[in-house]
């Protein structure tokens, strides 16, 4: 399993922050990313539509999960690729290992795949003495620094040209420099000797089609087609909602894609991968391995409420117009899913309880929902996390996250359901407001437990007149 | 093969779905039939192209590989391709060794062009990838197949052709054959495909229409890998920089040989 650290979440979110050089990359990307998707839907002849568009093609897909996955295992064996399913992280890894052991694999070259981060592959590989290279340029970065990635398709772009060309020219023993194309460079010469070395190749999986027993991969580098082709085994791993049922669903979604992923109209590369090499072909793997896991994915499906995040195809645009992902930074979420998805996702993989800021630290401004390229109601899946972490609830196993709270919240819905009593709880409070401190007309603090309130922002003091009385009193005098 | 993971996996996800004992449902019924009249209707738009109309498709290829830094290269016939292609040798210098070599697809296409004569006199050798078939080589597979990577690998460009080129994103589609492999597109430094203007299709979703209504098509199916390929390989993962040729090919050459 991956490190799960997302109880620091507002420690680490205060420390982003706090860091000049993130907040600037931060805007950097949203203000190129974000605005360049929402410009990219444009001018597509069907504009928003074709959101909702995909949105049905996605969500035949999760209802109809048992019947895709049947046909998809069936065709990729008919293709001669090995299909294993996984119920859990644990044995993801080590079919993996498996595959490792019997080709004497030393060298795994691997293209950027958020589901083996999830699974923490990664370690356990290297726990068995294999080597394994990141090979998208990101990714690449991350690795050497001995970090994790902070943005599902940008994974290094918490970093400065600055510290990649220190961090180079410490692990690539090449002369500093902090030139983008010399940078990309000296990657792609130390890669293509990976590439050229390795023994396996591991990919992540787009969206599988059910229909032709293939997988998808797709990205701007080339590290995915270099890592499927160049090693003699592939092994692929793939989240079991990431499938589609047949060749006609791809238009809509293979549009729409880029366009959210980074305002392209199509990525430099797509490949649909379906199989090994034939003993008449000149090159490809000899085997193909398609690894699809489960790993809490199933309890999601079965709750209609949270059922459509599984449409979700990690192209990371959330994160690229969210206020929030845009202050505090990938890192501070703690799990690979980060941004409005992983506020969501992460929650429901490692616990309610457990992921509970990332739910709550979101502002339900609805920017995600309105530039999902599969448009999924992202805050209505936060309210609903954030309804069960109030009252608590079985079937997720959530312990109400505060008593006081909800005692609060209680007392307050009796309270303004009576006009007598609430009339006079504005009284008391507009007279005890008097002895709290107050600036400009503004009150600067609220006692506990309401001083959560006023602990970044003053509040406006509680009026004498009521709303009632002012519009009976506007009214009566136009 | 164990059979029982994938059977407990599955009734999992059927169980999460809510799936009563006896539900059946096949794959058939869950594609989305609204759209087969007008896919046949679009199917006989692409198959009765007129050479106007190609044309106006050129244009808009020409038009949109600009955004995605595809040289666009329009020629009469073989003989200036290979013309210009012999140029590009000249002109451009390897990448990782001194010595030049191309590998090409064996592809009719490319036969036409006679790389290995154009570049004779320069001293340019031409490798394809393409396994010998007699019986020697069948029972030495590996030992051909790991010669051929070597050429590759060694070769400063790839030459191919293409399956489709798609005008409105600039994108070749290409299937793997016997002959044509899937490296020679992506470890040389530069890429070459040469393509006749009847392989233009207009958008994604005409290729779509041809993969599942062309009979031809559809007997061969996706092939085990159909390589989408829009420009040379690229990257913005450093502080979100625009820099070609991360992994792939730095330059990608299309040469459209339009017969007139």
């Amino acid at each position: 399993m991956s490190q799960i650290t997302t109880e620091k979440y507002k420690d680490e979110a205060k420390r982003a922050i706090k860091n000049p050089v993130l907040q600037d990359a931060l805007s950097n990307l949203q203000e190129r990313l974000g605005k360049g998707a929402v410009e990219a839907y444009k001018n597509l002849p069907e504009g928003h539509r074709l959101r909702i568009e995909a949105h049905d093609i996605r969500m035949n897909a999760i209802e109809n999960l048992d019947v895709l996955l049947k046909s998809l295992a069936e065709n990729v064996r008919r293709n001669g690729g090995h299909v294993y399913f996984a119920e859990d992280a644990l044995s993801a890894v080590s079919h993996c290992l498996e595959i490792a052991r019997k080709h004497n694999v030393k060298t795994a070259v691997k293209g950027k795949s958020m589901l083996t981060e999830e699974i923490g592959l990664n370690r356990s590989l290297e726990a068995a003495g294999i080597e394994v290279v990141e090979t998208d340029l990101g990714e690449y970065i991350v690795q050497l620094a001995g970090e994790h990635p902070s943005h599902i398709i940008a994974p290094a772009i918490h970093k400065t040209r600055k510290e990649i060309g220190k961090l180079f020219s410490e692990k690539l023993l090449i002369h500093y420099t902090d030139d983008p194309p010399a940078l990309t460079r000296a990657a792609r010469k130390a890669l293509r000797d990976k590439f050229l070395a390795a023994d396996m190749g591991i990919s992540g999986c787009n969206l599988a089609c059910a229909e032709t027993g293939h997988i998808t991969t797709v990205s701007n580098e080339g590290n995915i087609r270099m890592s499927t082709t160049l090693p003699k085994v592939h092994v692929a791993f793939m989240g079991m909602e990431r499938v589609v049922a047949g060749l006609n669903d791809y238009d809509v979604l293979f549009r729409l894609l880029p366009r959210a992923a980074a305002a392209q109209n199509m990525a430099t590369y797509i490949s649909y991968i379906g199989g090994p090499c034939h003993k008449d072909q000149v090159d490809g793997p000899e085997e193909f391995h398609l690894i699809i896991i489960d790993n809490g994915r199933t309890k999601i499906l079965a709750d209609e409420e949270f059922r459509e995040i599984l449409c979700c195809i990690r192209c990371a645009a959330c994160l690229n117009v969210c206020p929030v992902y845009r202050k505090i930074g990938g890192h501070s979420y703690g799990y690979p899913y980060c941004g409005p998805v992983g506020s969501v996702v992460t929650p429901l993989l490692v616990g309610i309880n457990r992921a509970k800021d990332l739910c709550l630290g979101e502002m339900l401004c609805g920017a995600c929902k309105e530039v999902c390229p599969v448009n999924i109601d992202i805050p209505k899946m936060l309210l609903g996390l954030r309804a069960k972490l109030a009252d608590g609830d079985r079937k997720w196993n959530v312990t109400r996250a505060s008593l006081v709270e909800k005692a609060l919240y209680k007392t307050w819905s009796w309270l303004i359901r009576n006009r007598w009593t609430y009339d006079l709880f504005l009284r008391l409070a507009y007279f005890s407001q008097k002895f709290l401190p107050q600036k400009g007309g503004m009150i600067r603090r609220l006692p506990p437990p309401l001083h959560g309130w006023t602990g970044k922002r003053d509040i406006l003091p509680i009026s004498i007149e009521t709303f009632k009385q002012r519009a009976k009193r506007i009214n009566l005098n136009p | 093969m164990n059979f029982s993971d994938q059977n407990r996996f599955i009734n999992n996800v059927r169980k999460a779905l809510g799936r009563s004992p006896g539900h059946k449902s096949s794959l058939q019924e869950i594609f989305s039939i609204k759209t087969v009249d007008e896919s046949r209707e679009l199917y006989e738009k692409i198959k009765t192209r007129t050479s106007t109309q190609r044309q106006k498709l050129l244009s808009r290829l020409i038009n949109e590989s600009k955004t995605v830094n595809l040289n666009v290269i329009c020629l009469k016939n073989a003989t200036s391709v290979s013309t210009s292609i012999a140029g590009l040798v000249r002109e451009k210098e390897p990448e990782w060794g001194s010595r030049k070599s191309l590998t090409a697809w064996e592809h009719p296409l490319i036969e036409k062009l006679k790389l290995t004569e154009v570049l004779a006199d320069r001293n340019v050798p031409v490798f394809c990838s393409k396994l010998r078939n007699n019986k020697e080589a069948v029972r030495d597979r590996n030992t051909e197949k790991m010669q051929i990577r070597k050429h590759v690998i060694d070769s400063y460009i790839g030459v191919t052709s293409a399956d489709f080129c798609i005008a409105d994103t600039a994108t070749l589609v290409m299937k793997t054959r016997p002959g044509q492999g899937r490296l020679v597109s992506i470890v040389p430094s530069i890429h070459i495909a040469v393509i006749e203007l009847k392989q233009i299709l207009g958008n994604l979703k005409e290729l779509f229409i041809l993969l599942q209504h062309d009979p031809k098509e559809k007997s061969e199916g996706l092939t085990n890998c159909m390589t989408f390929i829009s420009g040379p390989s690229k990257t913005a993962d450093i502080e979100a920089t625009l820099v070609h040729g991360a992994h792939g090919p730095r330059e990608v050459y299309l040469y459209v040989i339009t017969g007139r």
